[in-house]
Formats: structure tokens, C-alpha cells, sequence
């Protein structure tokens, strides 16, 4: 009973240590202050109009928002197709094939970064979203490789053979045995290369251009100007988003199930 | 539903033989059954037969066309997998459509046929079952309805039976044989089961390490085993080892160490004067006959009908009886016979290569 007890205060401090920078950060986004401060003395939505109303604010939203939908849709496509060449490769080319794709994510964010920035600026892509969707994209790849390949080692391959057997086409075997079985783990790619953009922040710090930032690397300039709540109005938005993504997930994968 | 030819079709996998030349004609509406343990080549000559496996070499020739080159999807033939290979995410009239789909068939034609074949298979009512809500049997029934509908060329069925359960196999064995009857098409089966072989095919191919050992209808195959391995393969048997003495007319004589007289019976091709070979009687021949080999019962196995008794000769040779419970009552020590036509000669399998 004891040793119980001490458990889930364990579990709870565990848990308390996760969340609260969590809880912390949402309700200095309500403050009448203009400055952060724990807990807020007043509360007002005065610090979310400033943030909706200020072109720039919106715009480097928008730029988030664009830059994280074209990155998921390029990882997904690309990572899809990974997946799937890898599943069809023999042992040894499986084992190589996926710690290349892998890579970027063993890789620490700044030597990736000071490669990426020379990169882009010996192409002149600096300050650009093709930059950024491009720098995303590969560090995006990684997970929807790894969430359609654990998929597909879930598919029975008979079930390929069978309706191969019944007529059809490699094409639509994949249309309609392949993709509808491996889809919880394209959705759940989608989800992880869409939070991985939206969160991403070394690279688009290297990458982002005066015109063409997103919204962490706003936050993250922000801070160093003037520490004022608004800033904790754009990370309670990207926290609002990142757990409706995931959200969304759990339920369109519980659907397919 | 085609005449269907193997010609000299084999498969080595590396260095490894699955499938030695193979020659095999399936006239045009026969259940034929593959029949033998695993690793026998039984697998590997289905999917040949489907287009999964490319052939090392040979040919494979249906209705006169050879499709030895063609992709699975281009052979129409209709498969039924070990473990059924249902798309899960489909229900069950889906399924079942999926081949008629492919082939463009009006939305009319595909529920017309769809219908039909759910009612042959006795699962009308269950188009709009989802997969996981069904029996074993009835998945079973799908699997088979998906690949019939199509109307294939030949159909083929890989141990279809093995994941249900003893009852449910009986069943679904008389329900292929109706089915098969009713509108026969060239059928390939393979099972390791000698019951399934015998209650559904016109024909039986025994295989054994990658080759046909014998190909005939059960009866011929149980009365006349070509050697020791079809002899044990197909029903039980009573073996008894010994050099070949004389051999005439279709007739030979076996030495047994131990026994008096020769036993003579049928002989079968391929024995050697003076080579080893295995006297083959089967236990429902065993009986009871005065004047005959005097022996002591070792043991008694009751199974229902019929008894099954583990005779002891003086020899020292033992012999299983299968007969009438009433035939062995009683008593301990008897006297064995069996009718002359009961014993065939067998070249020994254990000694081939």
C-alpha cells in the first residue's frame, strides 16, 4: 500500500516535471502586464490582439503554417516512396537504405545547419521558403520512413500476391490494397513531419531571411529584443497547433482501425 | 477451365532442388490433389502454376497457351491461400468483387455475380460483413468465393483447410467436392493430408524431395503403392522387410527373416532378385484365421467401430489389425491370416538416394 503510494507521487512529480513548463508558459499569454511574470497579477487578452493584429506576427504564422504544409507534403511523398523501396530491398540493402534515411536525425542540428546555410548560399535560396521547406523536408523524411516502414512490416504480403493473382495491376494493388493498409502509418508520418516543421528552429535561425521567418524564430528574436508576453502568446498558438496535430491523429488513425 | 501441362518444369533455389524436371497433364476439369510432406516441392509447383515463382526451367502450357512467362495478373487463375489472404479493409462482398473490379465488369454484371457466388458458398446475407467478424469456415468460404467468381482458368488452393479446425475441415472438404461437382474446373490442391486428398480429387500426386513419386486415383494408390513412402503416405500400413526371392508374371516373393515361408504377393515395378525390398499389408486384411500364424495380442486401441489390435507373430514380427470390434474379443492368443491378394511387394523408398 505504501510502496504504492510512493509510486504515483512519483509518477505525478514525473508527469508535473513534463507539463508544467507547459502550464507555466499558457497563462502568461492572458497577462495585463507588460512584462512576464509568474503568475500574472492581472489577466487581459490585450497580448493576443497585439499578436493578431500585427502584420508581421501574422505573416511569420502564415510563413510557419505554408512552409510546415509543404514540407509534410514533399516528406510524404518522398518518405512513402523510401519506405516502400526499402521494404522491397534485401537484408543488407534494407539495413543500409534505412540508416541513411535516418541520418538526419542522428545528426546534430548545427552541423546540419552550417552545412545547409553554405549550401543555400552558394544557390542564393537564403531568406527563402524553398530554403526552408527544402532544410524541413530532410529532417522531416526520417520519421515518415520510419512510420510507413513499421507499417508495411505489419503487411501481410499475400494479401499483394492475392490481388495480384486476381488481376490487377502493381498500380492498383497499391492504390487499393497497399495505401489503405499502410495509411495509420502515413497519417502518423504526416502528423510527425508537420510538428517537426512547425518546431523546428536551428535551421530556420540559420536559413530564415528578413522577410521569410517562421513563427519560432520570431519568438526566438523576440526574446532577445523585449521579453514581453507576447511572446507567450506565439508559443501557446504553436502548442495549440502541435496538439491538434496530434489530436487529429489519434483520431483519423483510430477510424482507419 | 483448361487442360493444364507441365513440361519438364523444375525450381532450385541455390544449390537447393525444390522441384526436380517435372511432366504433369491435368485434363480439362479435374480436382487434382499435390500430396505430400513439407519440403516436398508441392508449394513450389502451385506457385509455378500461379506466376509467384518463375520456373529454373520448363514450361507450363494452359489451353494450349504457354504462360510460362506471364505475370500472375495476366493468368486468371484463382488462388486460395493457407491463410485465406482476405483484404481486411474490405468487407465481404468488397472482396469478393475485387477481381470482377479489376476486369472492368458493369456494376450491374460484378452484383449479379457477386450475389451468385455468395449464395454457392452459402454466405448470402454476409456481403456486408466486415472481414474480422467472421468464422475461420466462413473466411474460408470467402477465400474460396473470391477466386471462383472470377471464373479462372484452373483454380488453386494451398492447405486451405489447415487453419480450421477437425469439424469445420470435414465440412468444408464435402462442401469443395459439391461445389467441384456441381461445376467442375481444373483444380489444383495441396494438402499433407491423406483424408482431404482422398474425399476431394479425381486424381492424387504423391510428391516426395521434389518430385511425383506416383500419380493416380486414391484407389490406386492405396491397392497399388509403387513404393514403401506412397505405402505409409496413404492410409496405415503394415511393413514387413526382406529379400526379394523370385519375381514372375507381375508376381515376386520376399524372404522375411524369421517367417518359414516366403510371403508372395503383387509385385510391384523397380524390385531387384535378391535386393531388399518390404512386404506391404494393409491392417483391415489382418484377421482372424484358423490354421493361420499363431500370435498374442499386445495391445488393444479402441476406436470406435473398429478396433485396432497389436498382434505379436512367433517371429516376433508385430502386425496391426484394423477390423470389426467383435473380431478380436477376448482373447489373447489367436491364430492371423489374410487373403491371398492382400500382400504387394514394395521396392523400400528408405533406400533411395
Amino acid at each position: 500500500m505504501m510502496s504504492r503510494l510512493a509510486l504515483n507521487g512519483f509518477v505525478a512529480l514525473v508527469a508535473a516535471f513534463l507539463v508544467l513548463p507547459i502550464l507555466a508558459i499558457v497563462p502568461a499569454a492572458f497577462s495585463a502586464q507588460s512584462f512576464i511574470r509568474l503568475p500574472p497579477e492581472t489577466w487581459s487578452l490585450r497580448w493576443w490582439g497585439a499578436f493578431f493584429h500585427d502584420p508581421s506576427w501574422r505573416l511569420t504564422l502564415f510563413t510557419s503554417l505554408k512552409v510546415a504544409t509543404l514540407t509534410t507534403l514533399f516528406a510524404v511523398i518522398a518518405g512513402t516512396a523510401a519506405a516502400l523501396g526499402i521494404a522491397r530491398s534485401g537484408p543488407r540493402g534494407r539495413a543500409l537504405l534505412t540508416g541513411l534515411f535516418l541520418g538526419p536525425v542522428v545528426t546534430p542540428a548545427i552541423v546540419l545547419a552550417v552545412a545547409l546555410y553554405s549550401m543555400a548560399r552558394a544557390t542564393g535560396l537564403v531568406g527563402t521558403a524553398t530554403a526552408l521547406v527544402i532544410a524541413h523536408t530532410m529532417l522531416a523524411l526520417p520519421f515518415v520512413v520510419l512510420n510507413v516502414g513499421v507499417s508495411l512490416d505489419g503487411l501481410d504480403r499475400r494479401l499483394l500476391l492475392a490481388a495480384a493473382g486476381l488481376g490487377a495491376g502493381s498500380l492498383h494493388v497499391f492504390r487499393t490494397v497497399t495505401l489503405p493498409l499502410i495509411a495509420p502509418g502515413v497519417v502518423g508520418g504526416a502528423v510527425f513531419a508537420f510538428v517537426t516543421s512547425f518546431d523546428e528552429v536551428v535551421l530556420s535561425i540559420f536559413l530564415a531571411g528578413p522577410t521569410v521567418k517562421t513563427l519560432p524564430v520570431r519568438i526566438w528574436e523576440e526574446i532577445r529584443l523585449e521579453y514581453t508576453p507576447v511572446v507567450a502568446v506565439g508559443a501557446t498558438v504553436m502548442l495549440v497547433l502541435a496538439l491538434s496535430a496530434a489530436g487529429a491523429h489519434r483520431l483519423l488513425t483510430r477510424k482507419a482501425r | 477451365m483448361s487442360k493444364v501441362r507441365f513440361a519438364g518444369i523444375s525450381k532450385a533455389f541455390g544449390a537447393v532442388n525444390a522441384l526436380l524436371p517435372t511432366d504433369l497433364d491435368i485434363p480439362q476439369g479435374e480436382f487434382l490433389t499435390l500430396l505430400g510432406p513439407s519440403g516436398s516441392g508441392k508449394t513450389t509447383l502451385l506457385n509455378i502454376c500461379a506466376g509467384y515463382l518463375p520456373p529454373s526451367a520448363g514450361r507450363l502450357v494452359v489451353g494450349g497457351r504457354d504462360v510460362t512467362a506471364l505475370p500472375p495478373r495476366l493468368r486468371n487463375m484463382g488462388m486460395v491461400f493457407q491463410n485465406f489472404a482476405l483484404f481486411p479493409h474490405l468487407s465481404v462482398a468488397r472482396n469478393v468483387a475485387y477481381g470482377l473490379e479489376v476486369r472492368r465488369l458493369s456494376r450491374d454484371e460484378i452484383a449479379r455475380r457477386v450475389t451468385d457466388v455468395l449464395r454457392m458458398t452459402r454466405l448470402d446475407g454476409y456481403g456486408d460483413r466486415a472481414i474480422r467478424e467472421l468464422s475461420g469456415g466462413q473466411q474460408q468460404r470467402v477465400a474460396l468465393a473470391r477466386a471462383m467468381v472470377i471464373q479462372p482458368d484452373i483454380l488453386l488452393m494451398d492447405e486451405p483447410l489447415g487453419a480450421l479446425d477437425r469439424q469445420l475441415r470435414k465440412e468444408v472438404q464435402f462442401e469443395i467436392r459439391r461445389l467441384h461437382a456441381a461445376r467442375p474446373r481444373t483444380t489444383i490442391y495441396v494438402t499433407h493430408d491423406q483424408e482431404e486428398a482422398l474425399v476431394m480429387s479425381d486424381r492424387i500426386a504423391v510428391m516426395r524431395a521434389g518430385r511425383i513419386v506416383q500419380i493416380g486415383s486414391g484407389a490406386d494408390l492405396y491397392e497399388r503403392p509403387v513404393d514403401t513412402f506412397v505405402a505409409r503416405f496413404l492410409g496405415e500400413s503394415n511393413l514387413l522387410a526382406g529379400t526379394v526371392g523370385t519375381i514372375a508374371d507381375g508376381r515376386a516373393s520376399l524372404a522375411i527373416a524369421g517367417l518359414a515361408e516366403p510371403l508372395e504377393g503383387r509385385a510391384a515395378d523397380g524390385l531387384r532378385a535378391g535386393g531388399p525390398a518390404a512386404a506391404l499389408l494393409r491392417p483391415e486384411m489382418v484377421r482372424a484365421h484358423a490354421g493361420g500364424f499363431e500370435a498374442r495380442v499386445a495391445e488393444r486401441v479402441y476406436l470406435g467401430e473398429l478396433v485396432a489390435v497389436r498382434l505379436t507373430l512367433a517371429s516376433g514380427h508385430e502386425l496391426w489389425s484394423r477390423r470389426l470390434a467383435s473380431e478380436w474379443s477376448g482373447r489373447d492368443v489367436v491364430e492371423v491370416g489374410w487373403d491371398a491378394g492382400a500382400i504387394s511387394i514394395l521396392p523400400d523408398a528408405s533406400y533411395e538416394s
